[in-house]
């Protein structure tokens, strides 16, 4: 039953966020767009490429949205309402996202053409920049719930959400959830005026409904990371615990999503030279500070 | 297995042997891949052929994929038809290209025209700068993944391109906040400092050589412009950041000078009569100064002859591509906003 109300909020909450999506490239908010795109997709003709490697090409878009789910499976929407409470739940979170990277890579290399391939290597360097930003931002949330169990780090916000408690950890994790992503201003594998869409650019049909599918599932499961992190997850007055949670994700969803409109893409070098110049010391920092914290003043 | 190592195992050293190599030495495979000439980021109808070095440009060519014309379509045509030919010719901006043939007519049949209709004639090809601008800027948007910037300037591209100099008065004030606003933002300073430097060479025309510090422009020889005030506009720094800030520079220039000018209109031949005589006009049009020389021979023209500025301005790909990673060097090709249609003229 808990997986089954899981899925069904993934898939409204995947709906919204392509609404949301398709307002910021497109510019009109249309709430049948995704519909509409979802069965024009399934309609059309799935093309092979002439000469692909048929088991990355088929597989890519599928172990994306593996991947995807089984991040999910760790975020907690209310109290019972997780697929898994694991105690390792925020390290499983970041193994699970992990495979983000190979089916990119997968998705890139499998077509044999040269923009996927470029969009593929291209999202390798992006991990590069992006990963420690990931891992060091959670160490400090675990840090101060003394645990790696993603309820236990809901609980422990009860008093002070993470985000007033470690505002740089939040803001680092969530640029480096834009780029696990592959977000706008970070979109460099699927950037459309360098690549023609990159990853996406040879997928048609039932495989690119699945590839975008998995996209949407892989952003609600950083949105759903961020919240449980550092905005107290299902915590909050009068509303039932389920409604904060899908409150708070659909916005920290919709946000991500459609503040890279307002900025140009970032060069790839200046991205990792902002990652471990600024970023790393700056997530540093962050595990001193909270250390500190919770060593002097426990909250 | 002899000293650990399998009897198939071909190692990078034996894999690479006769590749190209990079510029840091390291040899890879090079792949020859197209761009365009439909692609999302550059000008519809130009075909980029790039050969890529891992994510970066070892070598680059441009053509056009548009088929090539002859300024003379025919052995002798009517000026009328010269002048509509010679607009049609270069669609991204056709205002410009009739008032070079107009002028080139006018000076070949000895005729002059009266100061309003030069300077409405003026205020037309400044309104066909600001709408050329103003789409580069949309362009650039859509290159970088700047989707306000690109929906923001082509909506006032499309406001821009037929409005009287009310209508345009009106959008100036929304015009120089959206100028205001791109220049102001640090992360398009960071994509576009150095991209694409050119400098001093003469071979640069319009805003690419005037973003490099070159006062080149041909508008600082009419006295047309002389009675509207005109004064060269010019950037310093030659990259694409620069030609962004001179671009955003002449569209507030454009709109001063339709101000200044008062009415907009259209240039359009005189009738020449019978007359025979050579001429010759030159016009700065919003990618640079373009050349006509043409023959009169019994109210026909019968000879002509054009330089375009993007003639010059697609030698230069190569200078500011190769040896940069792709997207930069999309961004320093997009950056000298080649048109496809100047080059087959």
């Amino acid at each position: 039953m808990t997986i089954l109300v899981v899925l069904l909020s993934l898939a409204a909450g995947a709906y919204f966020i392509a609404v949301l999506e398709s307002w910021a490239v497109h510019g009109r908010l249309q709430i049948s767009r995704p519909a509409i795109s979802a069965l024009a997709l399934l309609g059309r003709e799935s093309l092979l490429a002439r000469t692909p490697d048929r088991l990355f090409f088929e597989a890519g878009p599928v172990l994306l949205l593996v991947a995807g789910l089984l991040a999910v499976s760790v975020i907690p929407l209310a109290p019972g309402l997780i697929v898994t409470d694991l105690a390792t739940g925020a390290l499983f979170l970041n193994a699970a996202l992990a495979y983000v990277l190979v089916a990119l890579i997968m998705a890139g290399w499998g077509p044999n053409g040269a923009y996927g391939m470029i969009g593929g290597w291209r999202f390798l360097g992006q991990f590069v920049a992006y990963a420690m930003l990931i891992v060091m931002p959670i160490t400090a949330v675990a840090m101060r719930a003394e645990s790696l169990s993603t309820v236990d780090i809901v609980t422990s916000q009860a008093a002070l959400w993470n985000i007033a408690y470690q505002p740089l950890g939040f803001v680092l994790f969530v640029v480096a959830a834009m780029g696990l992503c592959w977000l706008p201003p970070l979109d460099l594998p699927t950037a459309e005026g360098d690549l023609a869409g990159g990853i996406e650019a040879e997928y048609t049909g039932v495989r690119l409904a699945v590839l975008r599918l998995a996209r949407m599932v892989v952003i609600l499961a950083l949105a759903g990371a961020t919240v449980t992190f550092y905005l107290g997850g299902w915590l909050g007055p009068w509303l039932p615990a389920w409604a904060w949670s899908g409150i708070k994700i659909l916005i920290v969803a919709g946000l991500m999503v459609s503040a890279g409109r307002l900025v140009p893409r970032v060069r790839e070098a200046r991205y990792l030279e902002l990652s471990w110049k600024l970023g790393i010391p700056l997530a540093l920092t962050n595990i001193f500070v909270v250390g500190v914290i919770a060593l002097v003043v426990p909250i | 297995m002899k000293d650990g190592i399998e009897a198939n195992f071909m190692s990078m050293v034996d894999m690479t042997r006769d590749m190209p190599a990079s510029s840091d030495g390291l040899k890879m495979e090079w792949i020859d891949v197209p761009f365009g000439p439909f692609f999302p980021g550059l000008p519809s109808g130009l075909r980029l052929d790039l050969t890529l070095d891992g994510d970066a440009v070892a070598a680059s060519s441009a053509q056009s994929a548009i088929a090539e014309r002859a300024v003379l379509q025919e052995g002798a045509v009517q000026p009328e038809t010269f002048v509509d030919d010679l607009a049609a010719m270069s669609l991204l901006s056709p205002t410009a290209y009739r008032l070079l043939a107009c002028l080139a007519l006018e000076q070949a049949a000895g005729q002059s025209v009266a100061s309003d209709v030069a300077r409405a004639r003026v205020a037309a090809v400044e309104r066909e700068r600001l709408a050329s601008h103003l789409g580069w800027l949309a362009s650039f948007g859509a290159q970088s993944g700047f989707t306000w910037l690109q929906t923001r300037a082509a909506a006032l591209q499309l406001k821009t391109r037929k409005a009287t100099q009310e209508e345009l008065a009106a959008l100036a004030p929304e015009i120089t906040a959206l100028l205001t606003r791109v220049q102001r933002r640090p992360l398009l300073t960071a994509r576009l400092k150095g991209i694409g430097e050119l400098q001093g060479s003469d071979a640069l025309s319009g805003p690419v050589a005037r973003a490099g510090g070159i006062a080149r422009d041909a508008r600082s020889d009419d006295p047309v412009y002389a009675g509207l005030g005109f004064a060269v506009h010019i950037s310093s720094g030659g990259d694409a950041l620069a030609r962004l800030k001179q671009r955003c520079g002449e569209i507030s220039q454009s709109i001063d000078l339709i101000s200044q000018a008062g009415a907009i209109t259209q240039p359009a031949p005189q009738s020449v009569g019978k007359a025979s005589g050579t001429g010759e006009g030159v016009v700065e049009t919003p990618r640079g100064a373009a050349r006509l020389s043409l023959t009169l021979q019994d109210g026909m023209v019968t000879k002509a002859e054009i330089g375009t500025p993007t003639a010059a301005h697609v030698a230069l790909v190569g200078a500011v591509a190769d040896g940069q990673e792709l997207g930069d060097a999309l961004t320093a090709i997009g950056s000298l906003d080649i048109s496809p249609w100047e080059m087959t003229v």
